[in-house]
């Protein structure tokens, strides 16, 4: 009996040598990653498409060091690329490219701890990636520097809006690109449509803290938003911001408790609006709101793929598109007309309204295509400062 | 026919490796069901480990990568092992490496700003290390004295001391320690001076192994030689083996317990000052969660013996950096590491496993991880 053991000890042994070598294992074979779950968003203000199906790659990776063959690279922020936030829409754009021939291979790496930042998108260079995504505002520095040292290789950074500063001396870079939004004009957006479909006249915003400029942009632009209709349909309608700013930047965006408790009190005082921007803690806002029965905005993607507990009594959400804008510049990168300034402003737009379609009216939605025409040309501006005036 | 020094040297060898067969089978173990759940979920485990050892060994930067990795498994592994040698559950290096780490970058920041001049590395250094030494040996010794002195359990306090030391950094990364540059959307500190920063060993693009690997390496030379070489360490294991002989035969009991958790503070909040001033130059919220857990792992695999240590922090360094690679070439989720860490620790924990699998012998001194109450 005991030699038994040891003899099955052996062939373990020997097998785990024996895959730990692999001298003999050819190239991976098809492995397949776990498909996220949720769907993309739908197209910015068009009626709902059908959402594309995430996957991830399959098949063996070609060779990616051959001038012809084009591959992408996405490293993620700390997390997964599963995550219904950036580091999603992020992959799904991606994979789109892929998906529309734009790409011959796309691949991700998720991001476990952020020492490895460097090091993620080092693995992708390489391996003669010619583009390498990668996403959210703690990746910019690891970006910077891996542009500069990969001349050859195109860089965007999602959400990375860099300007020439001590630790960026020679930003703009020719390689690099800062994927950013006009947030102001999706806030702008459903202000308008807040202002114009409120009974009460009276709505509500709940967000993160104001110190990150794209949480300012958000806020003030729906109140300047709702100001416009006033002023157009001759109505007076009061907007309630509370900008979470009374805890530190890790909680910020991660207390849909306050959220709640924040919806909780303009609902009291008689929003019947509320929109929640910032991460969970918006989440929070607009489950709250939804819980009372009454309408919630929500934000960055539309949350009515992300939040369906929320579905009956969400409005719209304040969009910042991704997939779309991503695609476009991993294109711009394949013809070689890769944006030179710096950073690319990807299109603004607000959500379907899904379940509430009822509730608007055709004239505000016409006027609401009308907005968003007026915006993406110019011909309306929101006057929202870019960032908070200093004190 | 064997002669009786060949007889000697193979005896002297088992008895060597004896107390590697355990951790090492457990670590067998643990990569084939790894490499089963692999297969279950639709991957290939070849390609998976093949990648894995790729990442982790394949070119001087991936060693170089291992090496940065399991610098602070090495500091941490060190300082619950000592903790553990003294009879005492360290659980709380997590929180003495993020206080290390806020010492080091306030020093290595500030300093030269509070004394108007500038600081020559030679001693911005050994200043910026030495206060976030200081600051871990100081969260390490109070739940020490508190054992030692009032009796409150360790492994409580450490703990409720995680969540202190946590909070307060959440607070100074937040509010008083935060980098004012506008552009700064993180709760980080300022990057450290340029005088504060140890260098890489290598002066090559990539390679980030830098002095503070090969000072873990020193270090567990010096934990070995303090153990088993000096009084204070005869004490220490005295006290860990048996807290009543040891006052019996005259021991300050009180004090080497005070002492020996400060010391085990000291081990973690130099992992925390080490990752600073040596690889980030800066403390961030969120780095370093978990290597204080980890730690624990270490130990364990590592057996409480300082040579022990390095092996399996370099095991799990390796394993940590190679997931990289792992993913890239066969899109295996990361998390698949931190399954075989687990199943390794479970093994480790739960020898009677492994030694029923593989018949052997239980023969070796069982490890004495803790106290109960009354000890």
């Amino acid at each position: 009996m005991k030699k038994l053991y040891s003899l099955m000890a052996v062939v373990l042994l020997a097998s785990m040598l024996l895959s730990a070598c692999g001298a003999t294992t050819p190239t991976p074979a098809a492995t397949q990653a776990p498909a996220p779950a949720t769907q993309a968003p739908a197209a910015t203000s068009a009626p709902a498409t059908q959402p594309a199906a995430t996957q991830a790659s399959s098949g063996t990776a070609p060779d990616c060091t051959q001038a012809n063959v084009f591959c992408v690279g996405d490293v993620t922020d700390v997390g997964h690329v599963d995550d219904k936030s950036f580091n999603q829409s992020t992959w799904e754009g991606v994979q789109k490219a892929k998906t529309d021939g734009v790409v011959d291979w796309a691949q991700y790496i998720e991001t476990s701890d952020s020492k490895d930042y460097a090091k993620n998108i080092d693995t992708f260079a390489q391996a003669g990636y010619k583009v390498i995504v990668t996403t959210g505002f703690n990746l910019t520095d690891p970006t910077y520097a891996a542009a500069k040292q990969y001349p050859n290789i195109m860089f965007i950074g999602v959400d990375q809006g860099l300007q020439k500063d001590a630790n960026h001396p020679d930003w703009p870079l020719p390689n690099l690109v800062g994927l950013v939004y006009h947030e102001d004009q999706s806030g702008f957006l459903v202000g308008a449509l807040a202002a114009m479909i409120s009974k009460s006249h009276k709505v509500g915003g709940v967000f993160g803290t104001d110190a990150v400029p794209a949480v300012w942009r958000y806020g003030e632009g729906y109140a300047a938003g709702a100001a416009y209709e006033d002023k157009k349909n001759g109505t007076t309608t009061t907007v309630t911001r509370v900008y979470h700013n009374d805890v530190g930047f890790d909680k910020t965006f991660t207390d849909p408790d306050w959220g709640a408790t924040t919806a909780q009190s303009m609902i009291d005082k008689g929003a019947d609006i509320i929109f929640g921007g910032g991460g969970i803690t918006g989440n929070g806002a607009v489950d709250k709101a939804a819980a009372d029965k009454v309408l919630a905005i929500g934000v960055d993607t539309d949350q009515y793929y992300t939040l369906p507990e929320a579905d009956p009594y969400l409005l719209t959400s304040a969009m910042k598109p991704i997939p779309g804008p991503l695609e476009d510049l991993i294109k711009l990168a394949k013809s070689n007309k890769f944006p030179t300034n710096g950073l690319y402003y990807g299109a603004s737009g607000y959500a379907p309204y899904h379940d509430t379609a009822n509730l608007v009216p055709a004239n505000v939605d016409a006027e609401m295509q009308a907005l968003l025409k007026g915006l993406t040309d110019g011909s309306i501006q929101t006057g929202v400062s870019a960032a908070k005036p200093a004190q | 026919m064997q002669s009786t020094a060949d007889k000697g040297f193979i005896r002297r060898l088992g008895q060597l490796l004896n107390p590697l067969l355990v951790p090492f089978l457990a670590i067998v173990t643990a990569v084939i069901l790894g490499g089963i759940i692999i297969k279950v979920v639709g991957g290939d485990p070849i390609a998976a480990y093949k990648g894995l050892v790729q990442g982790a060994f394949g070119s001087p930067s991936a060693l170089s990568e291992t090496a940065v990795w399991s610098t602070p498994y090495i500091f941490a592994g060190l300082a619950v092992a000592l903790g553990f040698k003294g009879g005492l559950f360290n659980i709380g290096a997590e929180g003495q490496i993020a206080f290390g780490a806020v010492a080091a970058a306030l020093i290595g920041y500030a300093l030269p700003g509070w004394l108007h001049t500038s600081i020559p590395p030679y001693i911005h250094i050994p200043l910026a290390v030495g206060a976030g030494i200081l600051a871990g040996a100081i969260w390490g010794g109070i739940p020490g004295a508190l054992k030692a002195y009032t009796g409150g359990h360790e492994v409580i306090n450490t703990i409720m001391m995680n969540y202190i030391a946590l909070n307060i950094t959440s607070y100074l990364l937040n509010g008083p320690m935060r980098d004012p540059n506008p552009l700064n959307l993180s709760a980080r500190t300022p990057e450290i001076a340029v005088s504060a920063r140890i260098p890489p060993i290598f002066d090559i693009p990539g390679m980030r192994v830098h002095w503070g690997f090969v000072l873990a390496l020193l270090m567990a030379v010096v934990v070995w030689w303090l153990l088993w070489k000096t009084t204070l360490g005869f004490e220490i294991r005295t006290v860990g083996a048996n807290p009543d002989a040891a006052k019996y035969a005259g021991i300050n009991v009180k004090w080497i317990i005070t002492l020996t958790m400060a010391l085990s503070g000291a081990l973690a909040g130099l992992a925390g000052a080490i990752e600073v001033t040596a690889l980030n130059y800066r403390h961030e919220l969120g780095f370093s969660t978990g290597y204080g857990f980890d730690a624990i792992a270490i130990a364990l695999l590592g057996k409480n013996n300082p040579y022990g240590i390095i092996l399996a922090a370099i095991l799990f360094g390796a394993m940590r950096n190679g997931a990289t690679r792992m993913q890239f070439l066969t899109q295996i989720p990361i998390d698949i590491i931190s399954v075989i860490q687990a199943l390794i620790l479970l093994f480790v924990a739960a020898d009677a496993i492994i030694r029923f699998i593989y018949r052997i012998r239980a023969r070796e001194e069982r490890v004495v991880l803790t106290r109960g109450w009354g000890g």
